[in-house]
């Protein structure tokens, strides 16, 4: 048994001495050479979230082939690399990790809109606030900002809302045609239609209380914790202390707490009751247009059957952001040119409205070309983006933030409010020093 | 990266390199010259499992063992620093904050006491069942094993469907037929451990059964039979024949069900996410790793847990060791 014990520690001994000395070479950074191909042509590699043969890869394919054809005789050429998410976010970040390990990681890359300051600060992210001008800025709903500087552009939008079944409305005698994106109803008037949904005998709203195994309930959710006048962290980013556990941010949370004690929402409603006519309300984002314009006839045969509430506001109006965005990767070339000009084509008006008719999101732009009826459901999330829209919170801890928000959420009905949100600070708050005293 | 690589694999290459050369001195310095034909052919045959055993299992082990003491985050590869001892001070200073750590060990602890002996003992108690050689046996035996060649995921996927939370879960179908109010079983943490110790059970007994089910054929039938002229019952047969026979196969079977159940990650993960009230070890060192990118401290954490896990299977092996 000694000599065993022996034997470990000796070995992980020699273990800790090799790594201290060999482990922290690590391997080269990206070499910035510039690749060209037989023509002459410098080609430029950009990197995609998505499968090349699904709906927004084809669209990206397009864009691509568009760019070629545009840009043959100035000697540029892109060429597209697909990374589907098939193990989900994670494996399509251990992809972009792999390849900046290995000096291979493409000029430009697709990435989550919440990743921008732990991508910023590590260096994956190429600054490109003095190549995109201010007026060109100004065109976006959002950008992707760490400490002031930009390091993405949006590839799409999107937002949220509440879709309702109007013959469930009609049957109450509910009316919420006053409640529109310009003038949203508030949480009282929200309460007071969850209040007479239940007295008519259905579950009244699907606030989406059991999607916290991943980011689905943080997204939707965080808009009432603004709306309430709270918030999660400081404008940099690395204080949670006094903001994830104020007052304000209190009062957001316990709204949502009361719609399940007052029984207007729980967490048993099932994936599809909402769709089945069971539900009054169910809390989504523009995916769900085409799953009611196509999959559910049974129930909303058209347009006339369903229609889409905006988030309801208390001191403020607040509604969900976010998509997926572009980034030049600090492994570009040496000249820039070339990368920056296929980042502007794909961000552009044009781009912007091919892959969002291709997907069905709201274009990242103002100027894209939109034709979205006035009081259409696409019309309502455009609008709401536009007047509330509130990016979730820009912070490298994004993840313990993420976490930490699905099990205030999960314990919401049996805790204290306050202290589900002082055990949370404190993770978070944790995960922010570590991080910021990150060499 | 590939420097590392290639250091530690010249160092092991001189290690295996040194001691194939020490024995072959040895045998030829005494002169063994059969031995020295059969040792070098044996170690030429051994080269090609030692190449992949090098590969696939030694370099992760060195690297996670080498990361422990590094600050290793996911997004920075290109910028590890050895940081001493730091992230085993980060583990108790967490431990000692009684958060999701302090969880996660408790949920651990209970899902590995709970299973170990529901788990073993349903195998058992299985292995007796099919063992006799009555009708029906050899269909109950592919019933009884089939839970374990479907993946884990499906396992998880539908024992959720089962405990679903609303009155249209089948579980709560059924003791809605009792009038009993429908029940969040995965979300309570008073019942959602207990509802993953029975599915990990059910899912993996059916393993432990084939090899109780091997160990029981090795058991003469004259020890029964001169058992039964003694006059002994069921219960006397089955604890001085059939248990003493089983010893050494209870052993492994208790080890390998053991160091599993520590390992516990895929069904918390699909069921009910990271909550405290079912938190592992495993997912705990998955989710800092992976989600939250620090990937020293999470190499600390696996080092810590192998440790423990050793340690309690050290410790198992001389309870059970077989008197000399």
């Amino acid at each position: 048994m000694k000599k065993l014990l022996a034997s470990i520690i000796a070995f992980m001994l020699v273990v800790m001495t090799m790594f201290s000395i060999v482990a922290c070479g690590g391997g080269g950074e990206g070499n910035g050479e510039k690749e060209v191909d037989k023509d002459g042509n410098t080609i430029v590699k950009i990197m995609f979230h998505v499968d090349k043969s699904s709906t927004e890869g084809q669209a990206y394919q397009k864009r691509i082939d568009a760019f070629n054809a545009a840009y043959k005789d100035k000697g540029i050429k892109a060429q597209a690399i697909f990374k589907a998410r098939s193990a989900g976010a994670s494996g399509y970040e251990t992809e972009l990790l792999n390849n900046q390990l290995e000096g291979t990681l493409a000029d430009i890359i697709t990435f989550d809109a919440p990743n921008t300051a732990a991508y910023a600060k590590s260096g994956l992210l190429y600054d490109i606030s003095s190549l995109i001008s201010a007026e060109e800025q100004n065109n976006f709903y959002s950008l992707n900002k760490y400490e002031g500087k930009l390091y993405g552009l949006p590839i799409q939008e999107s937002s949220a809302g509440f879709y309702y079944n109007k013959k469930i409305f009609r049957d109450a005698g509910i009316d919420v045609s006053a409640y529109t994106a310009d003038n949203p109803w508030t949480f009282e008037q929200f309460k007071d239609v969850c209040a007479k949904l239940k007295a008519h005998g259905v579950t009244a709203v699907d606030m989406r209380l059991d999607a916290t195994k991943d980011e689905t309930a943080p997204y939707l959710l965080y808009p009432f914790i603004y709306a309430a006048g709270g918030s999660f962290v400081s404008d940099d980013g690395y204080t949670a202390t006094g903001y994830y556990n104020s007052t304000a941010t209190a009062k957001g949370f316990q709204f949502i707490k009361d719609l399940i004690s007052e029984g207007y929402t729980s967490y048993a409603i099932g994936a599809t009751d909402f769709f089945t006519g069971r539900v009054g309300m169910y809390l989504s984002s523009g995916w769900t247009i085409p799953d009611l314009d196509n999959k559910y006839r049974e129930y909303f045969a058209s347009r006339d059957d369903w229609g889409l509430l905006p988030y309801p506001k208390d001191v403020v109006a607040a509604s969900a952001t976010g998509s997926w965005s572009y980034a030049i990767t600090n492994n570009h070339h040496s000249d820039k040119t070339a990368t920056v000009e296929l980042l502007k084509w794909m961000a552009s008006a044009e781009s912007s409205k091919a892959i969002t008719d291709a997907t069905g999101m709201i274009p990242a732009r103002r100027d894209a070309e939109t034709n979205y009826a006035v009081g259409s459901p696409e019309y309502t999330l455009l609008k709401q983006l536009e007047l509330s829209g509130k990016e979730r919170p820009a912070t490298v801890a994004y993840p313990t933030f993420s976490t930490t928000f699905n099990q205030i959420i999960s314990a919401l009905d049996n805790s204290d409010v306050a202290s589900l949100l002082n055990s949370a600070t404190n993770t978070l708050q944790t995960e922010m020093d570590r991080l910021k005293n990150l060499k | 990266m590939l420097k590392t690589s290639l250091i530690i694999l010249v160092l092991f290459v001189l290690a295996f390199g040194g001691f194939v050369a020490y024995d072959l001195a040895t045998a030829r310095k005494r002169r063994e010259v059969y031995r020295v034909k059969s040792t070098a052919t044996a170690y030429l045959m051994l080269l090609p499992a030692v190449a992949l055993a090098f590969l696939f299992i030694l370099l992760p082990i060195l690297y996670s063992l080498g990361y422990a003491f590094t600050d290793y985050y996911l997004l920075r590869p290109n910028d590890i620093n050895f940081i001493q001892l730091q992230n085993f001070k980060d583990f108790f200073a967490e431990l000692s904050t009684k958060g999701t750590l302090y969880n996660a060990i408790k949920n651990t602890l209970t899902f590995v006491v709970g299973v170990v002996p529901l788990q073993i003992g349903l195998a058992l108690l299985l292995a007796l069942f099919v063992n006799r050689q009555g009708i029906g046996s050899k269909i109950f035996k592919v019933c009884f094993f089939a839970p374990v060649v479907i993946s884990l995921s499906v396992t998880a996927f539908l024992w959720e469907q089962i405990l679903a939370p609303g009155p249209n879960g089948l579980l709560n179908s059924i003791i809605g037929m009792f009038g009993m109010a429908p029940h969040d079983w995965l979300r309570d943490p008073k019942t959602a451990m207990p509802c993953i110790i029975v599915l990990s059970a059910w899912q993996g007994c059916g393993y432990q059964m084939l090899i109780f089910l091997s160990g029981l054929s090795n058991i003469r039938k004259d020890l029964y039979e001169a058992a039964a002229l003694d006059g002994a019952n069921w219960w006397r047969k089955f604890w001085l024949v059939t248990w003493v026979g089983l010893r050494s196969t209870f052993v492994y079977i208790l080890i390998t069900v053991f160091i599993g159940a520590c390992r516990i990650l895929t069904q918390p993960m699909l069921m009910t996410g990271y909550m405290d009230h079912t938190v592992t070890l495993s997912y705990y060192m998955y989710n800092k790793g992976y989600t939250e990118r620090w990937v020293g401290y999470s190499s600390a954490v696996a080092l810590l847990m192998t440790i423990f896990i050793g340690g309690i299977t050290l410790i198992q092996r001389r309870i059970f060791r077989e008197d000399k």
